[in-house]
């Protein structure tokens, strides 16, 4: 925290406009040291042991900006995540994006799962083409969460949060548009698939 | 975050129509099936008004798979002032011109009017939250202020005889006396609601002539539709009373347009359909000759392109074309006669246009200011460029302006939602 205060200080005296430009940029070692008050939900580097908490190592940079901005404006309504993301201003929710984005994301712990489940999940995935904003391995892009890996109950909420209008996402609220035609056991399906992607 | 989705109420039924579209420019060799396109039927009243959330992203072709509204939004926590400062070194200008930073953090800045006392209202559209902001200029330093909040997409907004008039899709407010009670706005008054409820295409803009009438445009329900009767038109609107003349038919898609000081009549730009490919057809710049003049959606586009869907027996001989033909996907938005005395003598009754950019293009054009010089009688339109340098060379936005203004020096306001800036252009020979 140190740092980033001297690189503000040093920004708010006229000093070279390319300092403050590279001190506007996202800091991801600035973003390391606020998201050790995350850790304690969402993981050591990133990666959950919470029930319902999502690992965020690895997920896209904007993907944790744009949460982060849907919490802190109330879009996204979190008894938890609302408070936290008020106390957050635009740059540290761009450093801890930059942060996130640069965590190896998380290891799968068993093999991929090949039963009958995530057969049914892989077609849906295909047939709903998550791909086309999710990426052809699902890391995520952009706004876009990487789905790979991550924790499989978390999935299966997010998919029952947008299908029932709770949350919305940035993708002009597609996600609205794709769980519309799935039903709970889809759901489950392809979280299920997504989870045990590596 | 999309308001769009809130409005959606109900269930959406998508039909899978394999719909066969004249695609001019190259395919893609990637393979992309026909299954994997997404369709929609947007002829019908149940997509009108339950429209699926990404309703624009609908009707997809081939040859333009991938592009997408959503990759043309800024960065969820926009930029600071030293970023905007910044970008603004590359934008070019002709000789004498210079472009400064008015003001920044002007939450998904659109349409702009200014109050007699220099306050400058502007409204906002998809990430604005609703809102209306307001820049104070106290001597040179300006302040920021949300002055109304709790709307849906209020983007047009106009100033007369000290009141604040905005439009919110379907509703024209009034605000009496805006200026002296910007922290403390009085309840509006509804001046005009015979309007239809439908959100695509339904943010407005706001022209007033000299009598104290408004033109706005009704945009259809979708990218290609047979349209409500209640859209598709431009209106000449009495806000003191409520009545309204049709004035123009036949449009889709118009955020933009002013009274032409020699002749009276409205002129407006009009941002043709998607999905037809890469270079067509072409955005316009028009003009009301006569009531009820018929610019051909969506039969016809461009004045000579018959709609392959949509002619329906149609010929573009029945329609009236453009005055001028400004691009394919160029998307032109606010425009403003010059009126002022501070630029050089031929930019008296030039238009000036602020292109939006593409989104539905692989790759991307506009997202610049270009001045129309045209005889009062509609002839000899030509286009020129002023403001260029908003569209880097990875075919990536630094900035994305949507609307101008003349203040009272005669300089030009620019307003740009992608910065959330307002900038300032002004001529020194």
């Amino acid at each position: 925290m140190i740092q980033a205060r001297i690189l503000r200080v040093a920004c708010s005296a006229i000093v070279l406009l390319a300092a403050c430009r590279h001190a506007s940029a996202a800091d991801a070692a600035a973003g390391k040291l606020t998201a050790e008050g995350c850790a304690g939900c969402h993981g050591a580097d990133g990666v959950s042991q919470t029930p319902l908490t999502p690992s965020l190592a690895g997920e896209p940079d904007y993907f944790v900006q744009w949460q982060l901005v849907f919490f802190r404006n109330d879009t996204r309504k979190n008894e938890v995540m609302g408070p936290i993301a008020q106390s957050l201003t635009d740059k540290d929710i761009r450093n801890l994006g930059a942060y996130y984005a640069s965590l190896p994301p998380p290891k799968p712990e068993t093999t991929p799962a090949n039963d009958a489940l995530a057969t049914v999940g892989s077609k849906l995935a295909s047939q709903h083409r998550c791909n086309v904003c999710h990426g052809d391995d699902f890391a995520g892009s952009g706004p876009a969460a990487r789905l790979a890996d991550q924790r499989e109950d978390v999935l299966l909420k997010a998919l029952r949060d947008f299908k029932s209008g709770r949350r919305v996402g940035t993708g002009v609220a597609s996600m609205a548009d794709v769980t519309y035609d799935l039903n709970d056991a889809d759901m489950q399906a392809l979280s299920h698939y997504l989870a045990s992607r590596r | 975050m999309l308001p769009l989705a809130k409005l959606r109420t109900g269930s959406v039924t998508l039909v899978a129509v394999t719909a066969l579209v004249a695609v001019a420019g190259f395919l893609f060799t990637s393979g992309a099936r026909t299954e994997d396109l997404k369709h929609y039927n947007s002829n019908n009243k149940q997509f009108w008004t339950h429209p699926p959330d990404d309703w624009f992203m609908g009707d997809e072709t081939k040859e333009l798979q991938g592009t997408n509204y959503v990759k043309t939004q800024p960065p969820p926590t926009g930029f600071t002032k030293e970023e905007v400062e910044a970008k603004l070194k590359d934008i070019k200008l002709p000789p004498g011109f210079k472009i400064e930073l008015y003001a920044s953090g002007v939450s998904d800045a659109r349409q702009m009017a200014l109050g007699d006392k220099g306050t400058l209202f502007v409204g906002s559209l998809f990430l604005g939250h609703g809102t209306v902001q307001a820049v104070v200029d106290e001597g040179g330093k300006r302040t920021v202020k949300t002055v109304i909040k709790g709307l849906r997409m209020p983007s047009g907004v106009a100033f007369r005889n000290g009141a604040l008039y905005v439009a919110d899709i379907d509703k024209i407010y009034k605000y009496d006396n805006a200026e002296a009670n910007l922290d403390n706005m009085p309840k509006p008054q509804i001046v005009y609601d015979d309007m239809p409820p439908y959100v695509p295409h339904g943010w407005k803009y706001l022209a007033f002539d000299k009598n104290g009438w408004l033109y706005v445009a009704f945009g259809p329900p979708c990218n290609i539709c047979l349209p409500p009767t209640s859209t598709s038109q431009v209106r000449h609107i009495d806000p003191e009373n409520g009545t309204a003349e049709i004035v123009a038919l036949g449009i889709r898609n118009s955020v933009g347009g002013d009274v032409d000081p020699r002749t009276d009549r409205y002129w407006f730009t009009e941002n043709a359909r998607d999905w037809l490919g890469e270079d067509t057809p072409s955005d316009k710049l028009e003009y009301v000759s006569h009531i009820g003049v018929d610019f051909g959606y969506p039969y016809c586009h461009e004045g000579d392109i018959p709609d392959p869907k949509f002619a329906m027996g149609h010929k573009c001989s029945d329609f009236t074309p453009p005055a001028l033909k400004l691009g394919a996907h160029v998307a032109p938005l606010g425009m403003k006669f010059y009126t002022g005395n501070q630029f050089p003598a031929g930019y008296k009754d030039s238009i000036i246009i602020a292109e939006h950019g593409s989104w539905n293009r692989l790759k991307y054009q506009g997202a610049r200011l270009v001045r129309v010089t045209v005889d009062a009688d509609g002839k000899n339109a030509k286009e020129i460029d002023f403001a260029t340098g908003w569209l880097g060379p990875n075919n990536e936005y630094r900035g994305r302006p949507n609307d101008v203004l003349i203040a009272k020096d005669g300089s030009l306001l620019v307003a740009d939602d992608y910065n959330s800036a307002i900038y300032r252009i002004s001529y020194n020979k």
